[in-house]
Formats: structure tokens, C-alpha cells, sequence
């Protein structure tokens, strides 16, 4: 179980670490400031939903019923 | 048309003519990928379920939408930094010059310039099929500077934008011989 908590913070951490790299880019060379600043929000909007149901459904998986089974 | 737009090193005055980025085809097809593994992630949703009655009550129910979740979340960053690669693959000509905005994943950047009047030749190349239908293609602008070429790629309606140029780089031309015109008479 630890292993896998433990596995699965390494994901999420690659994942806002991409995530830190598109904001950067979005807010730092805005060509378009308008145009950022909608896919800013869009971008945060969409990271925010998918990453708090992917927690939810992380805790949902019973992980020992599923190792047991191999 | 252009009051939104900003680059770096813009200067008082400069007016923005044409805005440039590669054709919507182009980040169609970069996208193609992401569209491919959404329809795959669904169908492979549906497919456990018909294959058996009673999967939404095994265990391995929740771990099929774990999975497909943390796909998703994963698709997401990447339908982004497509994005981002082709909304900061700008070309800008203004009254002054061209400037090339180019974005290579996420540390390499590169901004070149070229003043209008060191243009010595501009073309433009449509090649191959697709291409000619949704009418995008190259253009390739001669220089006499160390840099000697400059090219935009994939973009939208090559011939007009050749022919602004072209005409933009005559004017640019004409005014500086008279400039120079009025130097030489000692007028300036």
C-alpha cells in the first residue's frame, strides 16, 4: 500500500511539474494576452477536475483485494 | 486589428501588418494522437463492460476508471503543450520588418528579425497534395545578413503573404532611397 501512495505522489508530482512548465509559458510569452488568459483558466479549470477525481478514484481502488488476487 | 498583440522587442509606433502561425491543419494533426488515445480510453470502457455483466461490481472496475483517469490527466498536459508549441510559432511582419518567433518544446526559444530592406528575395512553395487543397505552404525570404534565409513554415494563404511582403519590401526600399536622396542633396 505504501509503495503504491508512495508511487503514485511521484506521478502527480511529473504531472504538476508539467503542468508548472505550461503555466510558465502561458503567462510568461503571452502573444495574445486575451488568448492566455482564457486558456490559463481553461487549463487550471480542467487540471483542477481531473486531478481531484483521479485522488478520488485512486482512493476508491482496493488496492490489497487486487494485489491478493495475483 | 492587431491592438492585442504583443512580442518581444516591439517598438513605439511599430504597426502590426500580418500575424502568422503554421496552418489549423497542422495542429490537427499534431492533435490526431490525443483524439486516437480518447476514442481508445472510451472504447476500452465499453468493452470490459460488455465482455462482463458484473464488471461494474468487481474490483478491477475501479481500477479501469483509475486508470483511464490518470490517462486523461496525462492527455490533458500534452493537449496543452501541443497547444503551446503551436500558439507561440509566430511569424509578425510590420511596417518596419519580420520577425520570427520560434517555440521548440519547452526550453528553446528562438526570436530572429530581419529588417524589410535587407530582403533581397521572397518565394513561396505549396508541395503535395493536402497542402494545395487547404492552400498553406512555406515561404522562404532571401537576405543579404549573415542569417540568409528566413522561412516561415506551413502557413496559411502563402501567395498573398508573399506579395505583402514583396510590396511591403518596396515601399520600405523606395523610402530609403529617398531618404538617402535628400542626404546626398543635403536637404536633411
Amino acid at each position: 500500500m505504501g509503495i503504491i501512495t508512495l508511487f503514485y505522489l511521484l506521478i502527480i508530482i511529473i504531472f504538476l511539474a508539467i503542468g508548472a512548465g505550461i503555466i510558465f509559458h502561458l503567462l510568461r510569452y503571452k502573444i495574445n494576452r486575451r488568448v492566455a488568459g482564457i486558456m490559463f483558466i481553461i487549463y487550471i479549470s480542467g487540471s483542477l477536475i481531473f486531478l481531484v477525481s483521479n485522488i478520488i478514484f485512486f482512493r476508491s481502488v482496493n488496492w490489497n483485494q487486487i494485489f491478493s488476487n495475483f | 486589428m492587431y491592438e492585442e498583440i504583443h512580442f518581444p522587442g516591439q517598438q513605439k509606433g511599430e504597426e502590426i501588418l500580418l500575424l502568422l502561425r503554421r496552418h489549423w491543419f497542422i495542429l490537427f494533426m499534431r492533435l490526431f494522437f490525443v483524439i486516437i488515445s480518447i476514442i481508445v480510453l472510451a472504447a476500452a470502457y465499453f468493452l470490459f463492460g460488455d465482455l462482463n455483466s458484473n464488471f461494474q461490481e468487481s474490483t478491477f472496475y475501479n481500477l479501469l476508471v483509475f486508470g483511464e483517469s490518470l490517462a486523461m490527466l496525462f492527455l490533458w498536459n500534452f493537449f496543452f503543450i501541443l497547444w503551446i508549441d503551436y500558439y507561440l510559432d509566430v511569424w509578425i511582419v510590420t511596417n518596419e520588418r519580420v520577425i520570427n518567433i520560434e517555440q521548440k518544446g519547452f526550453f528553446n526559444r528562438n526570436i530572429s528579425e530581419l529588417k524589410l530592406t535587407k530582403i533581397q528575395d521572397v518565394t513561396s512553395e505549396i508541395n503535395g497534395f493536402i497542402p494545395t487543397v487547404l492552400n498553406y505552404g512555406n515561404i522562404c525570404v532571401q537576405t543579404a545578413s549573415e542569417v540568409g534565409r528566413f522561412t516561415f513554415y506551413q502557413i496559411p494563404n502563402p501567395n498573398y503573404v508573399k506579395n505583402v511582403i514583396v510590396k511591403l519590401q518596396e515601399k520600405a526600399n523606395a523610402e530609403e532611397g529617398r531618404e538617402l536622396g535628400k542626404t546626398v542633396r543635403g536637404e536633411l
